[in-house]
């Protein structure tokens, strides 16, 4: 009987605990989403209330006759057309890995090479790249901010370590049967290697939805702005255009959080294998 | 005969499936790459200027205060944000792999949303909450009696801000890894310790803490490389400021590069850099027989 009790005890106190973390973490974008209700005159002036005393949506009417629906037009082509890419590449090239790697000597050294793109952080080399898109007339292109960085060696190993996994009788099969190599690939395999594509989806989504430092230097134009560079251009020099950040903050966490909610399981669930770089 | 055209077919094929990568790889890594230590050598100035000038941007930066105290400071912050970058997502996955919770998905989601988060716009919600004049965070000190902290004038408090942002957009991804690594536990082990009549915080210590170490080793590789080249987030916050008590490498890169026009200087310094990334990521792939686990 005393032991049930305890039990008890012991849920209400780790409940407690854990509902105490996850409201801390998600107090600041509550904080930040009450706030961007609220009119300037209400954001600096004490004292502090949680909920907007005088709820008014002139923030994001602002950002929306400042172009918002450019800049998410711009973020979403960005997101789409990036995505398309480099799901497409890296599931050709790490399929390509794993099934021709008993029959071509040298595809571990082609896999080698895709592993320098670990060794050292894309912002190191951000100048040099910025040279290149420059060179290649894609300054103030959207184009400049995609091509740089479609290729990722995260979605190629991830492709090459899930076909690696399935048997090559099953290719062997497909060309017995007559089968072009390419009609193998679309046809066959790619359906198999579905798990990895819905994963690989989703994070390449968020990473260029997310991405910053590309944009910031090669889009110069405001029409060609990108949400984030949006945002960022509401920090200037002189001081900080608060009604307009938190309002653009709260539209640009949106889409991703509605994504995440929906396609949950399979982001918690292919994240441990994924890596973080972007 | 057969046999050899079948060969061809194949290596064909294979040159056909990896030539989008390759080609898109070379052209925006291993060119730039190459530029990168091109560069080094010149006095470009992103324009017209590119004269070859020896060793002298590297001779430049090594006897340059600024370089050192950049570096300096990052590894600082580096360092100092290590203990919360393991302590934090250990402790919440220890409390969300616990058998007494309740509500155990709403609580996970909860803390990972910020992770979806742009580092830019994580920067932007923290640094909300610390306003200097009319932030939540002082708001709230004065409201108990103590006086308003300058959190955007001073600059160890303004680390501390970034800091915090820091931990917070990377303590749910971390704590994905660990709960992971939990998992993976046998069972039967904490079973045979709860015979022995250990208690469970004995058990967090003695069995979960030692047998976690490779994720343990695998959070410290990655939040190393995250936070020595954190950016972004600081652009949300304090522009590298006050003065430049929070400027970091990849910053002090582009200020260099794009802001003082100097892309030679820039990529020595990047070159330089880039050796302590390279140290870090053999190690990472030595630990992890290339990479596999991460």
């Amino acid at each position: 009987m005393e032991g049930a009790g305890k039990r008890k005890l012991e849920v209400c106190l780790v409940t407690i605990l854990g509902m105490a973390a996850a409201l801390l973490m998600i107090f600041p974008i509550i904080w930040l989403c009450f706030s961007s209700f609220k009119p300037s005159s209400e954001l600096f002036a004490y004292p502090l209330h949680l909920f907007p005393q005088d709820p008014d949506g002139s923030a994001y009417q602002g950002v929306v006759e400042d172009g918002l629906f450019t800049y998410v037009k711009n973020s979403l082509f960005l997101a789409v057309v990036g995505t398309l890419i480099t799901v497409g590449i890296s599931a050709m090239c790490g399929y390509a890995l794993a099934i021709y790697r008993k029959e071509i000597s040298y595809v571990n050294k082609v896999f080698a090479v895709f592993l320098l793109g670990t060794l050292i952080p894309g912002e190191i080399l951000t100048i040099a790249q910025f040279t290149v898109v420059s060179e290649m007339g894609l300054y103030n292109n959207i184009w400049g901010c995609i091509l740089p960085v479609v290729t990722t060696t995260t979605g190629i190993f991830m492709y090459r370590q899930h076909y690696m996994s399935i048997p090559l009788e099953l290719v062997e099969s497909g060309r017995l049967d007559g089968a072009s190599e390419f009609h193998i690939f679309r046809a066959l395999m790619l359906p198999l290697g579905s798990s990895v594509t819905i994963t690989l989806t989703i994070f390449s989504f968020m990473w260029r939805w997310n991405d910053y430092i590309l944009p910031l230097m090669v889009l110069s134009d405001q029409e060609n702005f990108t949400i984030q560079i949006a945002i960022k251009s509401y920090i200037g020099t002189m001081g900080v255009d608060w009604n307009s950040i938190l309002a653009a903050s709260i539209l640009s966490i949106i889409p991703i959080i509605v994504i995440f909610i929906v396609l949950q399981r399979y982001i918690t669930g292919g994240l441990a294998a994924s890596g973080v770089k972007g | 005969m057969k046999k050899r055209q079948q060969a061809f077919c194949h290596t064909r094929s294979f040159w056909m499936f990896v030539i989008p990568s390759l080609a898109l790889f070379g052209v925006f890594f291993l060119l730039p790459l190459g530029l990168s230590i091109w560069f080094s050598f010149t006095n470009y100035d992103g324009w017209k200027t590119m004269e070859f000038i020896g060793l002298k941007n590297y001779r430049d930066i090594l006897t340059n205060g600024d370089f050192y105290k950049t570096v300096w400071r990052t590894i600082v912050y580096t360092v100092c944000n290590l203990p919360f970058k393991i302590a934090i997502p250990l402790l919440l996955a220890a409390l969300v792999t616990s058998k007494s919770l309740r509500g155990t998905t709403l609580v996970r989601t909860l803390v990972y949303i910020p992770v979806l988060f742009s580092a830019l716009v994580a920067g932007i919600t923290i640094n909300w909450m610390f306003g200097q004049e009319y932030g939540l965070i002082n708001y709230l000190l004065q409201k108990i009696g103590v006086d308003p902290l300058q959190w955007s004038l001073n600059p160890v408090l303004a680390t501390v801000v970034i800091s915090v942002a820091s931990n917070w957009i990377s303590a749910g991804y971390y704590m994905l890894l660990y709960v992971g690594g939990i998992n993976n536990i046998s069972k039967e082990l904490y079973e045979a310790a709860s015979v022995d009549g250990a208690k469970k915080t004995q058990a967090f210590f003695r069995i979960t803490l030692p047998l976690l170490m490779p994720t343990t080793f695998i959070v410290l590789l990655l939040s190393t490389v995250n936070l020595l080249k954190e950016y972004a987030l600081v652009q949300g916050i304090s522009l590298g400021g006050p003065g430049s008590s929070t400027t970091y490498i990849v910053q002090y890169i582009f200020d260099q590069g794009f802001n003082q026009y100097r892309y030679g200087y820039a990529s020595a310094a990047g070159v330089i850099i880039s050796i302590l990334f390279i140290v870090i990521a053999m190690v990472q792939f030595r630990a992890t027989k290339g990479g596999g686990e991460v």
